[in-house]
């Protein structure tokens, strides 16, 4: 690992949690998970927490559950950062340089500053859910600083974000999926006659029931089942309360779910599956997914580790198992995902089908649960030990592209140089 | 006889700690009634002689003069032991105390303040008294409240100049994004209205609207400082009156380019004294529309109405269910069920059928309003009326949950006689066992508040099987209210909520209905939490 700038010469590990999305709360909980799990010994971890403004603060405070009850950390405790500008500096800078004044020698977030206020970070890990954090937006913006950061780059995390594009996706892998209505929210600036085409569409292509949920949202927010063009409706204008477009699908009655992890290691590696476990008749809720513990404080909610599952589940058969680890393997490839994605997919229980459902480019708890289990026994210190060192050698990759730009494009001259 | 200034620091030091704790306990009811000094005190009175810290103070003095030692060790105990067991106001009760820096600054100054005046006593008594920090500490914890009061008004120029400073960055703000500014006022109703307007405009442009019920000049500056960006077409802004000329402060700030204007009543006669001084109050809205603007009065609130009619440089549009005269949107056939309202809304052009899942008849009526103005803003009409569905019940507005076989119509923030009302129409229509409801009455009307109490305690008796009555603040009101309604047997007089409760969990059965129905804040329920730990909590 290059530039080992942290504490006692371990590399500075940003864990990036909050985020402006519906899911905020879940990254938190998420994130700290992560940040403790982080091997002290090999890395200093550090959290970064963005907030629903999407500043970024650092400080000691961060690592507590406590710190997040109640409407947010105490930003009087905390110092707020942006990424250093420039590509390759990969550091953070206070946004206040009044932060800055104390001097060297005074520590942020446990990591001694290094001259001229700013923190170098070796390997970020957002652990950030929803729009903005799990669709590209940070990925983005770590790219442009030329920063080494575990899982999925731009292009696979923005594909993973768009339920239509995925299923696209998937169905060019061969991957099995269920067929979709799509509405766009523009369909609002265009009067009153979507109200009866929709219904009208649903009818003639599926049938009833349905399951509307928003395109661009991860999670289970904005999700309900239609029986009827009222509802159809209902739940068409509460994903546009949320989302700019609407996924309409069948609903599949009898219904099982099924994920499967892929880490992407130097071969992308399929985890054990697991099945949620959850009522037949409605799809989960975000109550359900997160809250399943029966407490309302994020404290007491493990994320999606909390939640009831069970894993490898011996009712269904191997062969379908195994056709869920294949596709998801298949998926996590044909996006081109880096880190930890989680794949679900739905069975039709009467007919024994397959459907690939959604990605998750950054699942709760980054899906430790799967890994812990047989065949693979990887504890989530030892694969985030993996996933950082795999990035960092992405990233030292990408460094080593050409920058020299070939004759025909150097239209101003020598003597500028990247 | 020991020599007492040794003694001197242990005591100072148990005493500024103390003094601390208090000072946060009382700040949270500064705060609650908005740094307005006459308030505050008003529910202070001799609060602070109440305080056990006090007693501490003279009762060491006291027994000073038959045992130094054991008065020195009595003060620091005492103080100690009470510093200890105050609830943390920051933790604690219905409205918490928030550290703002504002807060923070008022807390700052208050202490300084208060050991300031600690050290002037104790040199003022020093030769006349040896007793002197004793008695200093009993002074200052009786005048702790008044620290407060004081610091608020030594950084009154401080902080008059912030909120310059924030006025004019949302001027310019507002100037930048330029969205059109939708009043909503009205003596009840206008939180609901404004979020209901909001829900509906969003699937017609992009509108912003405050979540909770921001209705003053500094709110409304720092939620336009903080949410509005460029592309909100819309701005909903809820216009609180809180004397005259409150409403038009708000209207230089956000002009308004359309304005509803919900119900007229006597809420907060107290305040204003006459019913035609709040009449006056709300009718700045209307004059602040231009030409080219829109008026939505609910026709029903002969107020409301009279307004409409004094208003003629812009469109002025009724709404209502009663009123004889023509209407724009009349609402009809209210039909209240578990899962929502099913109701008709008709206007001059044609009737549409509506369902949401809100309950209550203002409630509805406020629809009637918000959709009125959103169709004359340029909302589809049947796409408005296809998001009164997709309406999510607000949290404890005459919310109902069903929870373990109990139906629990949840109208704790509700604080009016018609909201009362409403809440018994809507438990009345839903089919139950029997039916309970739990409530301090309803409060800030003057004179009229025993009367409208009684009525309101006849009408629960009518409808309830029991009622819970909590705290003394309209007991008596109740008690006369089911005598009158020959139901005296059924009236259950509880302290506080947690009595109610645990009353409640006794009593309740399979199938039984409760309306929670209003919910004071701390400042009527008596001393319980300030001081000492409340007993128990609420059930959520």
């Amino acid at each position: 690992m290059s530039g080992q700038t942290g504490a006692n010469g371990r590399p500075t590990i940003a864990v990036m949690f909050g985020g402006r999305s519906l899911e905020h709360d879940v990254s938190v909980v998420s994130g700290l998970q992560i940040l403790h799990a982080l091997d002290p010994a090999r890395f200093a971890p550090m959290p970064i927490y963005i907030d629903q403004q999407t500043r970024w603060w650092v400080g000691d405070d961060l690592w507590h559950t406590e710190t997040f009850k109640g409407g947010g950390p105490d930003r009087s405790g905390l110092i707020e950062v942006t990424l250093s500008p420039g590509f390759g500096s990969s550091a953070l800078v206070p946004v206040d340089p009044m932060h800055v004044l104390p001097g060297a020698g005074r520590t942020l977030s446990g990591v001694t500053r290094a001259g001229g206020g700013s923190v170098p970070v070796d390997c970020f890990v957002p652990v950030l859910h929803g729009t903005y954090g799990e669709d590209g937006c940070v990925q983005g913006a770590l790219e442009l600083g030329g920063c080494a950061y575990v899982g999925c780059g731009v292009m696979a995390s923005a594909i993973g974000m768009n339920k239509r594009a995925t299923k696209i996706m998937a169905a060019h892998a061969g991957v099995p999926i269920v067929r979709w209505l799509s509405c766009e929210r523009a369909v609002l600036e265009r009067g009153h006659a979507w109200l009866a085409e929709y219904p009208a569409r649903v009818t003639d292509s599926f049938g009833w029931p349905v399951i509307v949920k928003p395109c661009n949202l991860g999670s289970s927010a904005g999700v309900s089942v239609a029986h009827s063009a009222d509802e159809l409706i209902s739940g068409l204008l509460t994903v546009f309360e949320y989302d700019v477009e609407a996924i309409i699908e069948p609903f599949i009655k009898n219904r099982l779910e099924i994920n499967v992890a892929v880490a992407g290691l130097d071969e992308p590696v399929a985890s054990v599956t697991e099945m949620p476990v959850t009522s037949q008749e409605t799809p989960l809720t975000f109550a359900e997914k997160y809250r399943r513990q029966g407490r309302k404080s994020i404290g007491s909610s493990e994320g999606m580790a909390g939640a009831l599952r069970v894993l490898d589940p011996d009712q269904l058969p191997v062969e379908l198992r195994a056709n869920a680890q294949r596709y998801a393997v298949a998926v996590f490839a044909t996006l081109g995902c880096e880190g930890i994605s989680r794949i679900d997919f739905l069975i039709d229980a009467d007919t024994n089908e397959l459907f690939f459902n959604e990605i998750n480019t950054l699942p709760g708890s980054l899906a430790f649960y799967l890994w812990s289990a047989a065949p693979h026994h990887w504890t989530i210190t030892d694969l985030l030990a993996r996933l950082i060192d795999r990035a960092t050698r992405l990233r030292a990759m990408k460094r080593g592209l050409q920058r020299r730009p070939p004759a025909e494009l150097k239209l101003l001259g020598e003597g500028r140089s990247g | 006889m020991i020599e007492f200034w040794p003694w001197v620091p242990i005591l100072s030091l148990a005493f500024v700690w103390l003094a601390w704790r208090r000072l946060l306990a009382y700040l949270r009811y500064f705060q609650q009634e908005g740094y307005e000094a006459l308030r505050f005190l008003r529910w202070t009175g001799i609060r602070s002689l109440t305080d056990p810290a006090f007693w501490v103070a003279v009762a060491s003095g006291f027994l000073y003069l038959l045992d130094p030692l054991l008065a020195v060790v009595l003060f620091t105990v005492g103080a100690v032991v009470l510093a200890l067991v105050q609830p943390d106001p920051r933790a604690t009760g219905k409205i918490r105390l928030r550290l703002t820096w504002r807060a923070r600054r008022v807390a700052g100054v208050a202490l300084v303040l208060a050991l300031s005046a600690f050290v002037l006593l104790v040199r003022v008594f020093v030769d006349i008294e040896v007793r002197a920090p004793l008695v200093a500490a009993a002074f200052l914890f009786a005048g702790l409240p008044l620290a407060l009061v004081v610091a608020n008004g030594v950084l009154a120029p401080y902080e008059r100049h912030v909120q310059h400073t924030y006025y004019a960055q949302a001027v310019t703000q507002l100037a930048r994004v330029h969205p059109a500014v939708i009043g909503i006022t009205g003596s009840y109703g206008k939180s609901s209205s404004k979020a209901m307007l909001a829900h509906m405009l969003q699937f017609h442009a992009p509108t912003l609207a405050a979540s909770g019920s921001i209705n003053t000049v500094m709110g409304v500056t720092r939620h336009i400082r903080e949410e509005l960006v460029p592309g909100h077409a819309f701005m909903v802004v809820e216009m609180g009156a809180y004397a005259v000329g409150s409403i038009s402060r708000l209207c230089a700030l956000t002009p308004p380019s359309a304005g509803l204007i919900t119900a007229v009543g006597d809420m907060h006669l107290e305040r204003f004294g006459s019913t035609d001084a709040i009449l006056r109050a709300k009718r700045e809205l209307a004059q602040a529309l231009p030409a080219g603007g829109v008026l939505v009065c609910n026709a029903d609130s002969p107020n409301a109405l009279r307004i409409a009619e004094m208003t003629r440089q812009c469109r002025v549009l009724l709404y209502g269910e009663q009123h004889q005269g023509p209407l724009d949107t009349r609402v009809e056939g209210i039909r209240f069920t578990r899962q929502g309202t099913h109701f008709v809304l008709r206007t001059q052009e044609r009737a549409y059928d509506c369902f949401t899942p809100l309950l209550g008849r203002p409630i509805i009526l406020n629809l009637a309003g918000s959709f009125t103005l959103a169709v004359a803003l340029g909302a589809d009409p049947e796409v408005t009326v296809a998001s009164l569905r997709t309406l999510k019940p607000v949290s404890n507005r005459l919310e109902v949950v069903e929870d373990a076989g109990v139906t629990w119509i949840r109208d704790a923030y509700n604080s009016n006689q018609f909201g009362f009302r409403a809440a018994l129409e809507v438990a009345a229509d839903l089919p139950a066992t029997r039916r309970f409801m739990v409530t301090p009455g309803v409060i800030e009307l003057g004179a009229e508040q025993a009367p409208v109490n009684r009525a309101l305690s006849a009408a629960a008796a009518h409808v309830c099987d029991y009622t819970l009555v909590v705290s003394d603040t309209n007991r008596q009101a109740y008690v006369d209210g089911h005598r009158d309604a020959g139901r005296e047997d059924r009236l259950v007089v509880v302290p506080n909520r947690t009595e109610a409760f645990r009353w409640l969990h006794d009593h309740l059965h399979d199938g039984d209905i409760v309306i929670l129905e209003n919910d004071l804040p701390d400042l009527y329920e008596g001393t319980a939490g300030v001081f000492w730990p409340a007993s128990a909590r609420r059930p959520s």
